[in-house]
């Protein structure tokens, strides 16, 4: 097909497709042909219909549980693949960040070797059974009914708010890129490449065509709907990762298992082999202070994620999780180290992309091109991360519509609200969502990965310590819990903005990603640390002053039921 | 409850070891590497594959020891569970009751 040499040769321009940096010398400039097209309308229709049959699902139980939560029905399957932060990063920015810096980024993903552990097995049963005992269906809801305070409810549901918008804001920017790139006709490359800055014809179609389905599933399907594109969408990853591994980690390691790395050093430098990673001159991608960082950023950022810790609330129950903890492990193992070797691929065979952000795409497009069927099975490839950025959308969609709903406007408003009230409520904020989205991403910021790794690492901040407070810890207090939060989030946020300022002022962080804003490191360790050991200090000091919640309400909560004291005194007998 | 707290105190002391194994092994070995000096496990450059590639197996496998062995079931159903999902839980009433925040 291509070689290493032939490809490295070719200049990057920005604006064009792969095809144009990887023509093979002599032939005509390949297009893209129809095929990805297709697989992109193909996860659209899929999604669709997988909405409307959530919709069914939802018309035969109450609107709430079901809407929300899907009537606490979620099998092992579906926890499994969907509770975890498998999103647009996984296919963009992970693979945009191997393909930057080189083998290090393993390092840095690495906590995801105990994820799927971490992720179930610290809350997931503790928040089932709290969710049944309380009728929470919201996390706002919980911390409401846990504490018996409806204020720490609403400093809940506004944290989330804020934090999983800029989540689900970074995600359109991904839809509308991956729509982008499919677009088959070279006329079009031609208007991308004569517009200038951010107005791009493909660009904001896209930008449509994604917001009005991704918006439009979720309204009809809710939490059912986002939880089955999600499961979809992760066997589509899957499949993907394992084509693209076919396809190109045999072609460009044709001369031996080390040439893709040393072909990478060639086009970039000895540090794309090693830690601290390959970097611009002074800059330190991952030193090993950042590399410990990352290690509690993933385990404890997807711990404190409101989208995952409402899907612990909707499984079915014990075996189910244990289920899920075996499939998440032998998926996960199977998706980031060969998705980390196709990178190191990449940078070999297309050694110049302008855009990181659109590596896999851009390889999807060269590794086919050429081969019979090639343009559907790049379709296939490219609809995987399209489906990963649906469903992360829809999730976050969900997780915030019904914050505002449940928590603020029927908790505050609208106690009596029917349930068509309700519906009609729920569907009006997710529209309003989809427009926000979409005007915020008219000026895409830079970087897709550093806006999710901040916000992950936000919601680890802000609700990681409260979780544990919330399941296990009895004389935790309302007061407590909320100077968790909120001094968790303060201390994310106030190293954000001394980050910011810093910059201003022409110092330079110089570690981990080059960004557009970037938090200030303090020791070079990552802000999460800092922000978890002061949400843990002000939990634990403000509920030792504070008056801790009714017994009444505690007990039912801590204490094992009428049914489990039979069944032990009987199994002593 | 004691069993999730149990399982979750475990978990995180597993996540530990994995963690200081790992960034010790790459640190020792894999930072400021020449090329010349690496080898090759498969395609991963050796203290990759020592650092990573090794302990992400060898925790796949000890999850899944721990779903199966350790991982204790309990009903996440039971008597006191709230009835009707419909209305928001009911704190007023307990509020009342304890005149509390």
């Amino acid at each position: 097909m291509f070689d290493v040499i032939r490809s490295s040769a070719v200049p990057a321009l920005p604006g064009f497709l792969i095809v144009a940096d990887a023509a093979p010398a002599g032939n005509p400039r390949p297009t893209v042909g129809y095929g990805p097209i297709v697989g992109l309308l193909a996860v659209i229709a899929v999604s669709v219909w997988l909405g409307a049959r959530a919709q069914q699902v939802v018309r035969r139980s109450s609107f709430l549980s079901g809407y929300f939560l899907g009537n606490r029905g979620l099998g092992a399957w579906a926890l499994a693949l969907t509770a975890t932060v498998q999103s647009g990063g996984t296919f963009m920015g992970y693979p945009s960040l191997v393909y930057t810096h080189g083998w290090i980024v393993g390092l840095w993903i690495a906590g995801y070797m105990l994820l799927p552990l971490t992720a179930f097995a610290v809350f997931g049963k503790r928040l089932a059974q709290l969710s049944h005992r309380t009728g929470a269906i919201t996390v706002p809801d919980m911390f409401r009914a846990r504490f018996a305070s409806p204020k720490l409810g609403l400093i809940a549901s506004l944290l989330i708010l804020c934090f999983m918008s800029v989540l689900m804001v970074a995600q359109f920017k991904a839809g509308a890129i991956l729509m982008k790139l499919a677009w088959p006709s070279s006329a079009s490359l031609a208007i991308s490449e004569e517009l200038i800055g951010p107005v791009d014809a493909e660009y904001l179609f896209g930008l449509m065509i994604f917001a009005a389905t991704v918006v439009g599933y979720t309204l009809i399907g809710g939490f059912l709907a986002s939880v089955w594109t999600d499961m979809f969408q992760s066997v589509l990853m899957a499949a993907g990762v394992v084509l693209l591994f076919a396809l190109v980690v045999p072609t460009a390691s044709r001369a031996g298992f080390d040439a893709p790395t040393l072909a990478a050093v060639n086009v970039t430098g000895r540090a794309f082999a090693s830690g601290p990673g390959f970097a611009e001159p002074g800059r330190s991608f991952l030193p090993p202070t950042l590399a410990l960082s990352y290690f509690v950023v993933w385990v404890f950022g997807g711990l404190g994620t409101p989208a995952g810790m409402i899907r612990l609330m909707a499984g079915k129950n014990t075996p189910t999780i244990r289920r899920s903890i075996v499939m998440l492990s032998i998926y996960n193992l199977l998706i980031y180290l060969p998705l980390l070797v196709i990178c190191i691929c990449a940078r070999s065979v297309l050694p110049d992309l302008a855009k990181s952000d659109e590596v896999v795409p851009r390889l999807a497009l060269w590794a086919t091109d050429g081969i019979w069927g090639g343009s559907l099975v790049a379709g296939l490839i490219l609809a995987a991360p399209l489906g990963a950025v649906m469903s992360t959308v829809s999730s976050y969609l969900v997780v915030i519509a019904s914050g505002l709903v449940r928590d603020v406007y029927q908790h505050f408003f609208r106690p009596q609200a029917s349930q068509d009230e309700i519906r009609r409520a729920a569907q009006g904020v997710m529209i309003a969502l989809g427009i926000v989205a979409v005007l915020a991403n008219v000026w895409p910021v830079e970087y897709l990965q550093t806006l999710i790794v901040f916000s992950a690492a936000a919601c680890g901040a802000t609700f990681f310590v409260p979780a544990w407070m919330l399941a296990y810890w009895p004389k935790a207090t309302a007061a407590g819990t909320a100077a968790a939060m909120l001094t968790g989030a303060g201390t994310i946020l106030v190293l954000l903005v001394t980050g910011i300022w810093l910059k201003s002022h022409g110092w330079q962080q110089l570690i981990d990603q080059r960004a557009t804003f970037s938090s200030y490191y303090p020791g070079g360790f990552h802000p999460l640390l800092f922000a978890l050991a002061a949400s843990l200090i002000a939990g634990v000091v403000v509920s030792r002053v504070t008056k801790p919640p009714p017994r009444s309400v505690v007990g039912r909560l801590f204490l094992a039921p009428p049914e489990a004291a039979e069944a032990q005194a009987a199994g002593q007998a | 409850m004691r069993s999730g707290r149990r399982e979750a105190l475990w978990t995180l002391s597993l996540w530990l070891t994995a963690a200081i194994y790992s960034i010790t092994w790459c640190t020792l070995f894999g930072y400021d590497r020449s090329v010349d000096s690496l080898t090759f496990v498969l395609w991963f450059p050796d203290w990759f594959f020592w650092g990573v590639v090794l302990p992400w197996g060898i925790c796949t496998v000890v999850s899944i020891f721990f779903a199966f062995c350790l991982i204790q079931d309990d009903p996440l159903t039971s008597s006191w569970d709230t009835a009707s999902e419909d209305t928001p839980p009911d704190d007023r009433t307990a509020l009342e009751e304890e005149g509390s925040v």
